[in-house]
């Protein structure tokens, strides 16, 4: 891990603290994999962007693991002189799954917003702090305890579940 | 607008006043410019190629290939031509190559077609299957169509 | 940060809340002339100036990465392309080379497989950017320019029909190489189309750089300057407008692109034009890469298609191409199994909605078409159909499979649909 922590604060030019982050991966030439548990990824974000400069966010992805769900910040380090970029993934781990709740980083990327609104409607993990923490993509009336990309709900589950809606909303009006 | 630009203009008009109409008739058109050779369409089986393993059946992303089969000499594919999107994924991994994409280009036109008979299609039958049973089976596909129609019907009343 | 966005998390109902000033709001989506795509724009105005404006999207969840969990990494390879109706053939790079990596044999593709797919994306950027110009002049109110563009289209459309036996959906990839190989008298009959294709794309630049009916149209419309870009984080095309010059192709480059000669185009001007102009140099680079990629096949080698096992083993993975709109990215895990874990999609489009909402502020109500289109929208279509029975006010939903059966059933016995 230390080697792939070195290169990483080589690259960016900043002193990661060690308590901060649970492992660095190298993935590929510059391409990295930086793990944070959820209480301090706040912290480790706000170095990244503070001091490193780092300011795109290409997406994020949240998935399942064993008991716990994880949130995966795809951000890209670019180094303007060099036309480069290094690809981040920040994954911040241990999000409790009876209770999904993880900083948000909008205060760092604006871009956030959308994506972070998109995992809270497929998982329902609930964003600290953000300001309008509310539904995106699903439909007005899907049933609020019914995340759909969840590995409990089957492919045929979530079908039956469009199509009463369907029916009932086309009954309502 | 100066005279110069007038003339202009009015040669334009004049021109495209003698060559007539640019747009073709579609019969023209495809006349002209036929599609290519080896445009994509549905699947095809070389029977005696074919050794009944499924791996077509598995592949296919859309499920729209379905076999029953006794065993390896005895068996039969079906084929629900509106559903299947000519990715050729069944031609790719078959281990024999018995399944080719086929590049006939009218194929195309009677794809859909809305007709039961002419969209559930047998590509395969191998053995026994041949014959009696296949037509007892386009006869029960048809019957089962009959049955959805009536219950939208029930619907509606 | 979230400060200066604030207004932007409002929610608008009814109209009463509005931000300070605005005596207007007009409400565009997600039906209506000008716009193909189900987003909803809530515009509000104060005079004839844009205030803010706001965006609602969602209208046609498809659950494509649901649906990829419950079938193999083989069928979802012809199931990918279908997340974007024009750029699918990216879709379909990024997936096969994020498979091939987690199978672990990205080394084994072959020169010859890695430029068939090369060949592929590049015609997909042609058409697509033309496509994308053609209406810009048609939403500018310049209509015999969409005609010559789109005619104009039909040249690569038919090399790409010709090598892939289909026009918009090539499906060319698979995962350990391609389908189908790209012979010399193809490539032969390829070249005479493509230069006269640069041709007609030289002029059609001419036309946008000195016609001035359309230039002031576009020009000093919707400005994002490099500061506010970097903010609001676009990418693709709608970044290299305003002066960020990153094309994935470059920056992590990915099959043979570091390879080929080809130069990254950029703008700084962050207008309207800029990204036209970004877009129209771009289709002439992809052109003259797409020559050079037909100079290299006559004497790349190597077999097509390597032979990969249905089962990938565990891991996951991030990767990314810059498709015609903008940086593509998609994310994998797999399980061992033969089916994905989880799969993430992001097409570019998404991340392109701030920047555009931004462009918008302070501009007036006639630039609203250009603007909206100037990040090349796309979503896509929806899976169901709602009937409704006119003299009865009956409804009835139905999924697509039964819309089909119907609609045959409805031939065969030769009766009316409903
Ligand atoms: S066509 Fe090919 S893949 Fe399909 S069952 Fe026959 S041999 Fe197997
Ligand atoms: S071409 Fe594709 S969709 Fe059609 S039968 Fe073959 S695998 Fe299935």
């Amino acid at each position: 891990m230390s080697d792939a922590l070195n290169e990483l604060e080589n690259i960016l030019n900043i002193t990661i603290p060690k308590d901060l982050v649970e492992g660095v991966v190298k993935v590929e030439k510059g391409h990295f994999d930086v793990i944070s548990p959820s209480e301090k990824a706040y912290d480790l974000m706000k170095i990244l962007h503070d001091d490193a400069g780092i300011y795109h966010l290409s997406t994020i992805s949240a998935y399942e693991k064993d008991d716990s769900f994880n949130v995966c910040y795809h951000i890209q380090h670019r180094i303007e002189e060099e036309v480069k970029e290094i690809p981040i993934n920040f994954i911040v781990t241990k999000i409790d799954k009876d209770n999904p709740k993880t900083p948000s980083m909008i205060d760092f990327f604006v871009a956030a917003d959308y994506y972070e609104r998109e995992c809270y409607d497929f998982y329902g993990i609930y964003f600290n702090d953000h300001p309008f923490m509310e539904r995106l993509i699903l439909p007005e009336k899907w049933p609020d305890d019914v995340r759909p990309m969840k590995k409990e709900y089957s492919w045929e589950q979530i079908r039956e579940i469009t199509l009463n809606l369907a029916k009932q909303i086309s009954e309502d009006d | 607008m100066s005279k110069k630009k007038l003339l202009v203009m009015g040669r334009e008009v004049i021109k495209n006043q003698a060559k007539g109409p640019v747009t073709l008739h579609i019969s023209e058109r495809l006349e002209k410019h036929p599609p290519p050779e080896d445009i994509r369409t549905i699947p095809r089986i070389i029977e005696e190629k074919c050794i009944m393993c499924g791996t077509c059946v598995k592949v296919c992303p859309t499920h729209c290939l379905w076999m029953e089969k006794d065993d390896k000499d005895n068996g039969m594919i079906w084929l629900l031509r509106p559903q299947c999107m000519w990715c050729g994924h069944c031609q790719t991994y078959c281990p024999k190559d018995a399944i080719h994409i086929d590049r006939e280009p009218s194929l195309s036109v009677s794809l859909f077609s809305f007709n039961v008979r002419q969209d559930y299609e047998m590509i395969c039958a191998k053995g026994s299957f041949k014959g009696e049973k296949a037509e007892k089976k386009l006869a029960e596909v048809i019957e089962e169509g009959a049955k959805t129609i009536k219950e939208i019907e029930e619907f509606r009343s | 940060m979230a400060e200066d966005f604030r207004s932007r998390f409002r929610v608008l109902t009814d109209g009463s809340d509005t931000p300070l000033g605005a005596d207007h709001h007009i409400f565009i989506g997600p039906q209506h002339p000008w716009a193909e795509e189900p987003a909803h724009f809530i515009i509000h105005l104060k005079g004839e100036r844009v205030v803010e404006a706001n965006i609602r999207i969602g209208f046609n969840l498809r659950g494509m990465e649901k649906a990829m969990e419950a079938r193999t990494w083989r069928q979802n390879t012809m199931l990918i392309p279908r997340a974007c109706g024009i750029c699918s053939a990216v879709h379909q790079n990024v997936y096969v080379r994020l498979v091939e990596r987690l199978a672990g044999i990205e080394d084994q593709v072959s020169e010859r497989a890695k430029l068939i797919r090369m060949f592929s994306c590049e015609a997909e950027r042609v058409h697509s950017h033309m496509l994308w110009y053609g209406i810009l002049a048609h939403d500018a109110g310049f209509d015999t320019l969409f005609h010559v563009t789109w005619r104009d289209r039909e040249i690569i459309m038919d090399i790409v029909e010709d090598i892939s036996g289909n026009r918009v959906n090539p499906a060319l990839m698979l995962i350990g190489g391609v389908k189908r190989d790209l012979p010399k008298e193809k490539a032969d009959k390829a070249r005479p189309m493509i230069n006269d294709l640069i041709k007609q794309v030289e002029y059609h630049k001419k036309v946008f750089t000195e016609e001035t009916s359309i230039v002031n149209r576009l020009e000093n419309v919707g400005v994002l300057t490099k500061e506010d870009a970097k903010k609001v984080t676009p990418n693709g095309p709608t970044a290299r407008g305003s002066g960020l010059p990153y094309d994935i192709r470059k920056t992590f480059p990915y099959e043979l692109y570091d390879d080929i000669d080809w130069n990254v185009v950029y703008y700084t001007e962050g207008d309207v034009l800029a990204t036209t102009l970004v877009r129209l140099d771009e289709t002439l680079e992809s052109l003259r890469m797409l020559n050079q990629i037909l100079d290299r096949l006559e004497t790349a080698s190597g077999e097509l298609l390597q032979r990969v096992k249905p089962r990938i083993s565990e891991g996951k993975y991030m990767t990314r191409a810059e498709a015609p709109r903008g940086e593509d990215i998609h994310y994998g895990i797999a399980n061992g199994t033969d089916k994905p874990e989880r799969y993430k999609i992001r097409a570019p489009s998404l991340g392109n909605i701030d920047a555009t909402l931004k462009r918008m502020d302070g501009e007036y109500i006639a630039d609203m078409p250009v603007i909206l289109r100037s990040y090349d929208p796309c979503f896509s279509c929806t899976n169901r159909v709602m009937i409704i029975n006119q003299s009865t006010g009956e409804k009835k939903i139905m999924g697509q499979d039964e819309f089909a059966r119907r609609a045959i059933k409805a031939k065969k016995y030769n009766r009316p649909f409903f």
